[in-house]
C-alpha cells in the first residue's frame, strides 16, 4: 500500500545523575504528525532467564517525549537492556535497542548542595532532599591549627540538623558528600562553607 | 546497610526495596495460594540456621527460586499485572547470587550438608504438591524468606 515503513528511533543513550536515569534518542520526524514512543526493559534476570519478554516502562509507554524517565524501572544493580520504537496510527517501527546496558552503579553522583544557618550559638545544616536512596557523610571542624574533623551521618535531606554548639568568635567550618547505599558509592566533598557565629559566612 | 551470610557478604541490595516489592504483590500473591494446611519454608528449614550454614542455604533457596519458582510464576506475574515488582524482586535476587561466594573447602563439609539437609526438606515437601500450587506457594512465601533473610542484614 505504498505506506512508507516507520523509522526506528536512533542514537539512544542515557543520562544518569544522582540516581535519576533518564534514557533519550533522536525523534523521528514525520512532517505535521505526531509520533509517540513506547518504551521497555529487561533487566539481567529477564535476559537470562526469559529473553523474549520485555517490560513496558512504567511511564513511557507510549510517550510523546523523546527521552524517558527510566528512574522507577530501574531497580536493581544489574546491567538493563533498553528499547524504544516509533508509533504513527497504525504504522510501528522496529525497536532500537541501546547498544549498551545500562546499570545504575555508572550514575553520576554530584556534590549535594547544603545551608549552613546559624541558631544562636548552633551550627545547624539543611541538606539537599535527593530521596531515600541517599545517606550524606557531614564533615565539620572549628577551623584553627589541629583542629579534630567532627563526623555525622545523615540518613534523610530536607531537615535541618544540628551538627554543634558552636564557641564565640571561632570559625566553624563544613563540608559534605553523598553516599548511594544501593551502589555503594559515595560522590566528591562539596565545598566547605565556614560560619563564624557573629560574623558572616566566610569566603574560604 | 548490607547482607552477612556468615563468611558470605553481600552489598549493593536495599532490604527496603526487596521489602517494597514484595509487598506491592503479597496480597494477590498469597491470595492464589489454597493450600493452608502446607509450609514449604517451615521452622525445620529456617530455625536455628548457623552463621557458617546460612551462606550454603541461603545459596540453595535464592537458585531455586530464580531457576524454578520465578521461572514458572512468571506468566501470572503477567495475568496479575506485578510484573515490575516481580521483576525488582528477581533482579535483586540475581545481584545477591552473584556476590554469594560459599566456600567449597573439605572442612566446611558437615556445615555444608547441614545446610542441604535443610534445603532438601523445602525442596521435598515442594515437590510433593502439585508443580502450579508449590510455585504458588513458594512464591507466596517470599515474605517468609525475607525475613528470614533479615537476621542478617546489618545497617
Amino acid at each position: 500500500d505504498g505506506v512508507a515503513a516507520l523509522p526506528a528511533p536512533q542514537n539512544l543513550s542515557v543520562q544518569s545523575t544522582n540516581m535519576k536515569h533518564v534514557l533519550t534518542w533522536s525523534p523521528v520526524v514525520v512532517p505535521e504528525e505526531i509520533i509517540h514512543y513506547s518504551v521497555e526493559y529487561q533487566g539481567e534476570y529477564e535476559s537470562l532467564y526469559m529473553s523474549h519478554i520485555w517490560i513496558p516502562s512504567s511511564w513511557c509507554s507510549p510517550t510523546q517525549g523523546p527521552e524517558c524517565d527510566i528512574t522507577d524501572d530501574i531497580t536493581a544493580t544489574v546491567p538493563y537492556s533498553l528499547r524504544v520504537r516509533a508509533t504513527l496510527d497504525s504504522l510501528t517501527s522496529a525497536w532500537s535497542t541501546l547498544k549498551h546496558p545500562f546499570n545504575r552503579n555508572s550514575t553520576v553522583l554530584t556534590p549535594p548542595g547544603m545551608e549552613i544557618t546559624k541558631d544562636g550559638f548552633h551550627l545547624i545544616i539543611k541538606l539537599e532532599d535527593l530521596g531515600p536512596q541517599f545517606e550524606f557523610f557531614v564533615a565539620y571542624w572549628k577551623r584553627e591549627p589541629g583542629a579534630k574533623e567532627h563526623v555525622k551521618m545523615v540518613r534523610r535531606g530536607g531537615i535541618p540538623v544540628h551538627l554543634e554548639t558552636m564557641e564565640p568568635g571561632a570559625a566553624h567550618c563544613v563540608k559534605v558528600r553523598t553516599f548511594v547505599k544501593a551502589i555503594r558509592r559515595h560522590s566528591a566533598f562539596s565545598q566547605t562553607e565556614c560560619v563564624k557565629v557573629q560574623g558572616e559566612t566566610l569566603p574560604l | 546497610q548490607e547482607f552477612q551470610f556468615g563468611p558470605c557478604q553481600v552489598e549493593g541490595v536495599v532490604l527496603q526495596e526487596l521489602w517494597e516489592a514484595f509487598q506491592a504483590m503479597k496480597d494477590i500473591a498469597q491470595a492464589q495460594d489454597n493450600i493452608t494446611s502446607v509450609q514449604l519454608l517451615r521452622k525445620e528449614v529456617l530455625q536455628n540456621v548457623s552463621e557458617a550454614e546460612s551462606c550454603y542455604l541461603i545459596h540453595a533457596l535464592l537458585e531455586f527460586y530464580l531457576n524454578t519458582v520465578f521461572k514458572n510464576y512468571h506468566d501470572k506475574a503477567v495475568e496479575f499485572r506485578i510484573l515490575k515488582s516481580f521483576s525488582t524482586l528477581a533482579n535483586n535476587f540475581i545481584v545477591i547470587m552473584s556476590k554469594l561466594q560459599p566456600s567449597q573447602e573439605k572442612e566446611m563439609f558437615s556445615i555444608r550438608e547441614s545446610a542441604r539437609r535443610r534445603f532438601l526438606l523445602f525442596r521435598r515437601a515442594f515437590k510433593q504438591l502439585d508443580r502450579e500450587a508449590a510455585v504458588t506457594k513458594a512464591f507466596g512465601e517470599v515474605d517468609i524468606l525475607l525475613t528470614w533473610m533479615e537476621n542478617f542484614y546489618q545497617l
